[in-house]
């Protein structure tokens, strides 16, 4: 046989091996560990541990965060889980193609809930674990033909602006109690030399910007407000939404906002007091250098807040269905939630959890939203969902710089609302 | 015996063993690119002509994509502000990445080409291509930001405080820094190219031309312009693709935004099928891509063979 044959045949071979993979399915990851049952009998069993893949969105300190949860889990339920990050981004490319072709990259999912309630053929009914549970949270999943496909973690809010207490302490400042008060406190903050703009604008993909402009719609249009938006039975162009746009928003925008600053970095420029307020959800608390120096406030006669918190589901083609319920079963536990908070960056969604069991950062906002009549208001865009909620948050950083563009603005948002 | 024999004899034809020999050097790639390239093609362009029930719906998605102002918003045109749509947007970014693309790698290659510290200065120039393309979309955000921004901070430094803000967070400008940022990103691979092409002329070109009375200028318009041609075939060509196809930069960068001022047809598809779940209008622009790309790249072949 010629070398010429022969490296054509390690060709085939290679192209082969790699379209077999291609259509091989995977077998599921299995430890066996070896247990000894008695000490009298010495008889030895091979125990089959299965290993859970989570997938969740949390990366860095959010991620150290979480996992001691699944280490809890790990020993009180006799499993091994491994964590993977993926953004809810991420996922919504990777998953179609994983569910298309009967496989899941995960088998206890964090994502999107309008997203897993649209590809609910795919997820496994969570109902059984969920019915002795319900009763203790304070948001509830949308059924999907009766069921439930998904459960909800731990809470976040986007409480308000945040403030340094020794900025605060140094400038003389006082959290504002009205209207007036809070725009006297914008000017006070923009005359202190050194700081550029009273609040920063925070910018990712645009998600901030679009946090604010809900606390503002909620503050001064009521939770109902938002509900309504939400369910689509008040227009964006309704004059009760226009005038909050017109005359509480826009008149701040370019005055005592900034313009839109990726938010990891406002976090670092708003902490060296170059911007005196920032608006931003509770997992700011796990973000600064001393969260014991972070105070909040909501816009004065705020009666809610948006609250909202993130979505486990099993695919269906997980290959450890009954271990994956057990671990989410574990995770929404009274237990479980516990571990969590006790992290910091989070808030329990059960109501039966102590406020003992947070650090004292998280404890004082716990305590304050508990004088909040609705602390879970459904946050706007991610309740609409689908491409409307990339496509508010564009609009809303196009209404941040051109204020002027209000109108086409409102228009446009109510113009892509989804019809169903 | 008579019989094992002839067939040895037909396997020995040298017609048939042209062929099997044919086949076998080009069968393993032909399999890869026929289960991962053809057939995914195949099954977009099917996906876009026909609805979610498999029945044919001509070009009705074809229709709608058009029809979108996120694809085509010229009355928006200059001079007014973006947007003007993806397809727009992915137009201007040829007529203004593609130039300044080639001019500069050109400029660069001719500058650099026996400069003392060459192969250095051209090694960070092409530091842009081996950056990954999402991070290069992070960087550029960073490049022209308000307060992190090296640009905003010279132009702030020159006097021109207007463009000190933060470039991608403003419909007029996030285009231009998206397209000023890829050059960037882009430039070595056009200098490489030329530098490679550059050292293929012969010097006594050059030499001849000196003799003649050609000046520097009269000899880079005359040897190495018409010289270099088939390198700046090659470039233009591969731009153009680059351009076509550009995703990572603007989904990293602004995400099409504001108000979709950098929208691109690749990103647009990938609004339609993974965040608007509408596989169907998202084939359409994969094929009106495929179209372009399509087009160039018949283009090229043809002006290659001539």
């Amino acid at each position: 046989m010629g070398r010429r044959t022969w490296w054509l045949g390690v060709v085939w071979l290679v192209v082969l091996g790699l379209v077999l993979a291609a259509c091989a399915t995977p077998t599921p990851q299995v430890i066996k560990e070896t247990v000894v049952v008695t000490k009298e009998v010495e008889k030895v069993v091979t125990k089959e541990i299965p290993t859970l893949t989570v997938i969740g969105p949390w990366a860095g300190a959010e991620m150290d965060q979480f996992t001691p949860v699944l280490a809890a889990a790990e020993e009180k339920l006799g499993i091994k889980v491994r964590y993977r990050i993926y953004r809810a981004e991420d996922l919504s490319q990777v998953l179609p193609p994983q569910f298309a072709a009967q496989q899941a990259p995960g088998d206890v999912i964090f994502m999107w809930e309008w997203w897993v309630r649209e590809n609910a053929e795919h997820a496994v009914d969570l109902s059984d674990i969920w019915a002795s549970e319900a009763e203790q949270f304070m948001l509830q999943p949308t059924p999907v033909d009766g069921k439930i496909y998904n459960v909800p973690y731990v809470l976040w809010v986007k409480p308000g602006f945040w403030y340094k207490k020794s900025f605060f302490e140094k400038n003389g400042l006082e959290p504002p109690t009205t209207w007036d008060e809070f725009i006297a406190l914008l000017d006070k903050i923009s005359a202190i030399p050194g700081v550029k703009k009273a609040i920063i604008t925070g910018d990712g993909v645009g998600w901030p910007v679009g946090d604010i402009v809900e606390h503002f719609l909620i503050t001064f249009g009521g939770p109902e407000l938002q509900e309504d938006l939400i369910a689509g039975k008040v227009k964006f162009t309704d004059p009760q939404v226009r005038q909050i746009f017109a005359e509480r928003l826009v008149p701040l925008l370019g005055t005592y906002f900034s313009d839109p600053v990726e938010w990891t970095q406002a976090i670092d420029l708003w902490w060296n007091e170059e911007y005196g307020l920032y608006f931003m959800g509770n997992w700011l608390t796990g973000m600064v250098e001393d969260p014991d120096d972070l105070g909040v406030f909501t816009l004065p006669g705020a009666r809610g807040v948006v609250g909202g918190t993130d979505w486990a589901f099993v695919p269906k083609y997980s290959e450890n269905v009954d271990a994956a319920k057990a671990l989410i079963a574990f995770m929404i536990s009274k237990e479980g939630m516990e571990i969590r908070v006790k992290q910091g960056g989070k808030l329990a969604s059960r109501k039966d959890v102590s406020p003992n069991a947070y650090p004292p950062a998280d404890r004082a906002l716990a305590e304050a939203l508990a004088q909040i009549e609705n602390p879970a208001v459904p946050d706007l865009d991610d309740a609409v969902g689908g491409d409307w909620q990339r496509y508010f948050w564009d609009q809303m950083k196009l209404l941040w710089v051109k204020p002027d563009q209000l109108d086409t603005v409102l228009e446009n948002l109510d113009a892509r609302f989804p019809t169903q | 015996m008579a019989r094992m024999m002839q067939r040895r004899r037909i396997w020995h034809h040298p017609r048939v063993r042209d062929g099997l020999a044919f086949i076998m050097f080009t069968g393993p790639a032909l399999v890869l690119i026929v289960l991962f390239i053809i057939l995914p093609a195949v099954q977009t362009i099917v996906l876009s002509f026909t609805d979610d029930t498999g029945a044919f719906v001509g070009l009705r998605y074809f229709r709608e994509v058009l029809a979108n102002p996120d694809t085509w918003n010229i009355r928006r045109f200059p001079p007014g502000i973006p947007p003007w749509g993806s397809l727009v947007h992915n137009a201007v970014w040829i007529l203004v990445h593609l130039p300044l693309s080639v001019a500069l790698g050109l400029i660069l290659a001719v500058v650099l080409d026996k400069a003392w510290g060459a192969t250095v200065l051209k090694s960070i120039i092409f530091l842009g291509m081996v950056t990954p393309m999402i991070i290069g979309g992070v960087i550029i955000r960073f490049l022209f930001d308000e307060n992190a921004g090296i640009i905003t901070a010279i132009l702030r430094g020159i006097g021109l405080e207007a463009l000190g803000r933060t470039w991608t967070a403003y419909p007029e400008t996030a285009l231009v820094a998206l397209i000023l940022g890829s050059v960037w990103l882009w430039v070595g691979f056009s200098m490489i190219l030329y530098s490679a092409g550059l050292a293929t002329i012969p010097r006594e070109y050059y030499e001849a031309a000196a003799v003649d009375g050609a000046g520097p200028l009269q000899q880079f318009w005359h040897i190495t312009i018409p010289a270099l041609r088939p390198v700046t075939l090659v470039i233009v060509a591969m731009t153009i693709l680059w351009e076509l196809k550009i995703f990572d930069i603007v989904y990293t960068a602004t995400l099409g935004g504001p108000g979709g001022a950098t929208m691109v047809l690749a990103l647009q598809m990938y609004f339609y099928a993974f965040r608007a779940l509408q596989f169907n209008h998202a084939a359409a622009v994969a094929t009106l891509l495929s179209l372009f790309t399509f087009i160039v790249g018949l283009w090229f072949t043809r002006t290659m063979r001539t």
